[in-house]
């Protein structure tokens, strides 16, 4: 296994424009990440032999992805719609994402692997403690309406949480195949604003409100992970596990991602529920 | 003929509007009531997520290509909002994300309830509801093209009609795919135009009015569309929807007009607005 790529130190695309630490959500949109399709890191995959994990890993981070209007929906018809300046986080980071799932559909193309694959149940996993990720709008929206604007702050929480899982896979993206490196780098350094504006919006949320905190160890517990993987093949969120996280450099992982949810105001106690279900 | 997916997400961009002189309003501002007009259209452009809210709750989003453009042309439309508050900060009218959310909490509990409204909706009707998301988006693109075409011949602002003619440019694509799926839908379900015509002819409205007060509609669409020269353009965007399956003969937006009492006839000189 090739050593996975370091995180970049400071992002060109920084959105911290005025160096006053507070996320410029108006830069981000301005300096948005469109197609990645002549992108090099997507280019030199022309001719790579990529091991069937790394295309498996492909897909199923390509899908997860794409259940971003999924999670714009579930967030839209909750408080978070009327907070403007999240949903203007939003409007680009599902742009951003869209861009991603595409970067990764032509990858699986240029090394010439199938778009699916053909093998295996597509029935989800069910399982009793994510009945709530199952619910559809009306449920979801009716509960909201009792949840209030604290909400938000368990949206950015758990948005934030499955930003450190997605960064975990893509590191093991790379750690799968030297040449898929670049491209793990490209994705990696997109997800790093998302997750400076996701980080920043948690910490103000969760200091200053108890409701919120509550709201959010609430939600903490009920999520499947990564987030948007309840509508996924059972099969896919197997391999998902046992592949970024089945080993003893992902349950270094899945522990970083306790510890740095553990930091977030009154997480300590939720925050190894992630862990265990991401690690069997 | 169909709409190119690929093509549009492909050349999807935010509205340019680097390029343009806009401290050419400060020798020439522009008047209070088209300022008005101008931050009507740019609440409007800002709220699009609250729309993409209400199609999402549809099985829409599912298809590939439905899912495409609901991402860009929400982003789009989110720029929309940024351009016209550019050239509004130009007259001291500031617009930031503290006061949009204000808009959207006072809209309260029937804010809340939109959503599940949607839903159950959709869950009553089928699939056959996606068609009436279609044909409301198609009747509100192309009233919006057609606002901002008027907009910028009535203010004769160089800078002003370049921005708007850009706009109006990107509004053309997003009726494009909105007529286009609208009219493959209605094509295939009797159903579908016969709800279709039943939620355009009862509840449609002048895009806008969900978020703004009345007055505010109707000092727009006055402003907009009064006389003959507007009347003209109000049937012109009518004789597009009734062009849809099942939608002969509706004339929703000039009903709209005729609610308001805006005049039908004569010249189209906005009335002064009282400070």
């Amino acid at each position: 296994m090739t050593p996975p790529p370091a995180r970049p130190e400071g992002s060109a695309l920084s959105s911290d424009v005025d160096g006053s630490g507070v996320f410029d959500v108006r830069e981000f949109a301005r300096t948005a990440r469109g197609s990645h399709r002549g992108d090099p890191a997507v280019v030199a995959l022309d001719g790579a032999a990529l091991p069937a994990d790394a295309i498996t890993l492909i897909r199923v981070l390509r899908d997860l992805e794409r259940t971003t209007l999924d999670r714009m929906r579930n967030l839209l018809v909750t408080a978070t719609h009327k907070d403007a300046r999240v949903t203007a986080f939003l409007t680009t980071w599902a742009f951003e994402k869209f861009w991603i799932a595409d970067a990764l559909d032509a990858a699986l193309e240029t090394v010439g692997a199938e778009a699916r694959s053909d093998t295996g149940s597509t029935r989800p996993r069910r399982r009793f403690a994510e009945r709530a990720e199952r619910r559809g709008p009306v449920a979801r929206a009716i509960a909201a309406n009792f949840q209030g604007p604290q909400i938000v702050a368990a949206h950015v929480t758990t948005g934030l949480v499955d930003e450190w899982i997605a960064q975990a896979a893509y590191r093991r993206l790379a750690a799968l195949a030297a040449p898929l490196g670049p491209l793990s780098r490209l994705v990696l350094e997109i997800k790093d604003r998302h997750i400076h504006f996701l980080s920043e919006e948690a910490h103000r949320r969760l200091a200053d409100s108890d409701r919120a905190r509550r709201v959010t160890q609430k939600l903490v517990r009920q999520s499947a992970w990564p987030l948007g993987a309840v509508t996924q093949p059972a099969s896919d969120r197997a391999f998902f596990e046992r592949t970024v996280f089945g080993d003893e450099t992902g349950r270094r992982e899945a522990a970083a991602i306790t510890a740095s949810l553990a930091e977030l105001p009154g997480m300590t106690a939720v925050a190894p529920t992630v862990a265990a279900r991401l690690v069997a | 003929m169909a709409f190119d997916i690929d093509r549009y997400t492909a050349q999807s961009k935010p509205v340019a509007w680097g390029d343009l002189d806009l401290n050419s309003f400060d020798d020439n501002p522009l008047p209070p009531e088209s300022l008005r007009t101008l931050r009507y259209m740019c609440d409007v452009e800002y709220h699009t997520v609250c729309y993409l809210r209400d199609l999402l709750t549809t099985p829409s989003h599912n298809e590939p290509e439905v899912g495409a453009f609901m991402t860009m042309w929400n982003r789009e439309e989110f720029w929309h909002g940024e351009a016209l508050a550019a050239v509004l900060a130009k007259h001291d009218i500031i617009v930031d994300f503290d006061e949009l959310a204000a808009t959207r909490i006072k809209l309260g509990w029937k804010d809340r309830l939109d959503p599940i409204k949607q839903s159950l909706l959709g869950g009553l009707v089928g699939n056959d509801f996606v068609a009436v998301h279609m044909s409301w988006g198609a009747a509100n693109e192309w009233s919006a093209n057609s606002a901002y075409l008027r907009m910028a011949k009535l203010e004769k602002h160089p800078v002003l009609a370049e921005l708007l003619k850009r706009i109006a440019a990107q509004e053309t694509k997003h009726v494009a795919f909105y007529a286009s799926q609208a009219r493959d839908r209605l094509a295939q379900s009797k159903k579908a135009q016969v709800i279709t015509r039943f939620a355009l002819s009862r509840f449609w409205a002048p895009v806008g009015s969900g978020i703004s007060t009345d007055e505010e509609v109707t000092h727009v669409m006055g402003h907009l569309f009064r006389g003959t020269e507007g009347r003209k353009l109000v049937r012109d965007v009518d004789s597009h929807i009734a062009k849809l399956p099942g939608m002969e003969g509706l004339t929703i937006v000039e009903t709209a007009l005729d609610k308001r009492g805006i005049a039908a006839d004569g010249p189209s000189t906005p009335v002064a607005v009282a400070a």
